[in-house]
């Protein structure tokens, strides 16, 4: 009885990285991915109204932007950490019981890892920084 | 059933697994409830959020091949695509901006923030957030 509660008061870091990601990724995307959309996905390519990614020189340039890559970075990142914690559970709740095991924890997690080494090589890739 | 109760008890103390509750849920559980298909979706809505991002990291990468390999998309499949999205991302925002007044826990002078004012301001962040980046998408498009 004694270790069981020594245990339960232990802070559970663990859970606490992993909730800071999921409701940092769950509040950003709930901010700016519709406006993100509605723009970039709908008003631009519809030619309602003149939009950055619609002409090269404009995209190109917006991206070189040292803020707008960390934003995307934060934005494409959190998100899929976001994803991931929500996608493993929404398996649980379809009854896929696996979805709870640690290499379902890995694949997912490691998953979010994945995407935001590739972001972080496209950013750096595309409009690469310039320092004079 | 008596008996089979005194030998799990002595299987538990003879150091054998306890046993696990295991709640079985139906299959299609979620479809019974209107409530429950809603919970569905809004965990759903990751789905279609994820696919659009890696649509947008997939267009800043076709800028690094420089102008001539750039084309903006512009397909009627695309649009339609982004409207389903859009669909899944506002019902996201929505939901998740509404939880916002049950998580906080905020206090200002000694008393309790009421959850409604802090779901309005996250409503009221949305919003400012929205015109920010739309003045950015389109302010500096040419």
């Amino acid at each position: 009885m004694n270790y069981d509660s020594a245990k339960r008061n232990k802070p559970a870091i663990s859970h606490l990285f992993w909730w800071f990601l999921f409701a940092n990724g769950g509040g950003l995307t709930a901010l700016v991915l519709p406006v993100h959309i509605l723009v970039q996905g709908v008003l631009g390519p519809l030619g309602v109204v003149h939009v950055v990614d619609r002409n090269y020189d404009t995209w190109i340039s917006v991206l070189g932007n040292p803020i707008v890559k960390l934003y995307l970075l934060a934005l494409i990142s959190l998100a899929f950490f976001h994803f991931a914690h929500r996608l493993r559970y929404f398996l649980v709740d379809l009854g896929v019981p696996a979805a709870r095991t640690l290499p379902a924890q890995v694949l997912f997690y490691g998953g979010a890892v994945v995407v935001t080494a590739v972001t972080i090589w496209v950013l750096l890739t595309t409009a690469p920084l310039s320092f004079g | 059933m008596k008996a089979p109760l005194e030998g799990d008890e002595a299987a538990a103390s003879a150091g054998a697994a306890p046993r696990v509750y295991k709640p079985e849920m139906p299959r299609g559980w979620w479809l019974r409830r209107r409530h429950y298909f809603l919970y569905m979706v809004r965990e759903f809505t990751a789905v279609p959020m994820a696919l659009w991002l890696l649509w947008l990291l997939f267009e800043i990468h076709r800028a690094a091949n420089g102008p001539k390999g750039y084309y903006p998309s512009a397909s009627p499949a695309f649009i339609v695509f982004s409207v389903i999205c859009l669909a899944f991302a506002t019902y996201h925002s929505v939901t998740f901006l509404s939880l916002a007044g049950v998580i906080i826990n905020l206090k200002l002078m000694g008393k309790r923030v009421p959850p409604r004012t802090i779901v309005a301001v996250m409503f009221g962040l949305w919003l400012v957030a929205s015109v920010m980046i739309a003045a950015v998408l389109i302010g500096f498009a040419r």
